[in-house]
């Protein structure tokens, strides 16, 4: 199995400007079922693609799988794309909604996992789980957990904003959410992580003063 | 300003989505609030780590595994509405069709046959079509109404039948067939 791991990169980088400008030239051969213009245009998104998917849902293989449904959706679908929103973002939109799909999915077979395994007692023990990551980990890998435990739509508004720096509207558009719903999802993302950081320095404070 | 209307302006502030106006009262806020820096601090902080999230690198074999499923994948063609032109004679009893629907309607209707000048309950057209109503009724309301029901709904399905044309009347005749129980 392979492990994720960083490139060192940042998100927006991926993509040079130019090659946005051929985009439409790629997009209406692939309309015509030219395979290898799309077999470019997978190459030149793949990779946001699949942190987009793999950020709603942090698991490596599930993602590539995800990744593969939704370039595969956007070819059976390209005929029907008029070219109202960029191609990009007609993307984008269709992996959010294929990963959506699978989160729904995860929860449904979650449920049917409990429902099975409803005599079989949880351990407890978060508060020395938290402990012992309190010890290990910096304070940036905290809330890199804190990110990764998120509720998927908040996480995934703070990828889309901070890692690919998409402007409210960019957002609103692939979530097909109002502005309004996506700036109360960011603050309250954004909220999350600073309780978390708050807390953190609550309890540093309550270690040094020994108790 | 107060503190709870700082947060919100706080997380539009980290988003560059503040006026020039808002900006500066926000800031003049800041200065004597110490709870508000501090928020803004965590939250910028916050933000920081956020940004130090690096792009994971797609499975190496992710373009060929895609590529190898649009192979065999045929896209969706939209549907030609070229290929829904009528033909003459089709269009011809498409408007029969749909004149005889349209006058059984008007005829069914006392308050719309009044104001015609035709089928009005005095011409031939209308007396016959009258006649023929009253003689079915006789034989049991219910029934003569579910007939006419059904006689509309045919009249409808064969418009459309007519309309869409040779192939796709085929396919739905084989669909048709391939559904009935006994063949």
């Amino acid at each position: 199995m392979q492990t994720p791991h960083s490139l060192g990169i940042p998100l927006t980088s991926a993509i040079s400007s130019s090659a946005e400008q051929d985009d439409a030239l790629l997009v209406a051969a692939s309309k015509r079922g030219d395979q290898e213009a799309f077999a470019l245009l997978v190459q030149r998104y793949q990779r946001r693609v699949f942190n987009l998917v793999f950020g709603m849902l942090q698991q490596y293989e599930e993602a590539s799988e995800i990744t593969q449904e939704a370039f595969l959706a956007a070819w059976q679908g390209l005929p029907a794309f008029r070219g109202e929103a960029r191609f990009s973002t007609w993307l984008h939109r269709i992996a959010y909604n294929c990963a959506l799909k699978q989160l729904e999915q995860r929860r449904r077979d979650k449920a049917l996992q409990a429902a099975m395994e409803a005599e079989r007692l949880v351990g407890g023990g978060g508060e020395r789980h938290a402990d012992a990551i309190i010890e290990s980990h910096a304070r940036q890998a905290l809330v890199h957990e804190q990110l990764s435990q998120l509720p998927a739509k908040y996480r995934i508004v703070l990828i889309l904003r901070h890692l690919q720096e998409m402007t409210y509207e960019e957002m609103a558009e692939i979530l097909t959410m109002p502005i309004g719903t996506i700036k109360t999802h960011l603050f309250r993302a954004r909220n999350l992580l600073k309780e978390r950081l708050e807390a953190i320095d609550r309890e540093i404070t309550a270690r040094t003063r020994g108790y | 300003m107060r503190c709870s209307e700082a947060g919100r302006q706080l997380q539009l502030y980290i988003d560059d989505r503040l006026s020039l106006q808002e900006v500066t009262a926000l800031e003049a806020h800041l200065t004597g609030c110490i709870d508000c820096q501090e928020e803004l601090f965590l939250l910028e902080e916050a933000v920081g780590y956020v940004r130090t999230f690096r792009m994971v690198a797609e499975p190496e074999d992710l373009t060929e595994r895609i590529m190898q499923r649009v192979a065999i994948t045929q896209q969706r063609r939209m549907p030609d509405f070229s290929l829904l032109r009528p033909t003459f004679a089709e269009l011809l009893v498409v408007v029969l069709l749909a004149t005889i629907t349209t006058l059984g309607v008007i005829l069914a209707q006392p308050s719309v046959r009044a104001v015609l000048p035709f089928a009005n309950g005095h011409d031939a057209v209308s007396l016959f079509f009258l006649n023929s109503l009253h003689q079915l009724l006789s034989y049991g309301v219910s029934a003569v109404i579910l007939a006419l029901w059904v006689i509309g709904a045919l009249l409808g399905v064969f418009i459309t039948l007519v309309l869409v044309g040779e192939d796709v009347r085929s396919e739905w005749f084989k669909a048709m067939m391939d559904r009935l129980p006994v063949r």
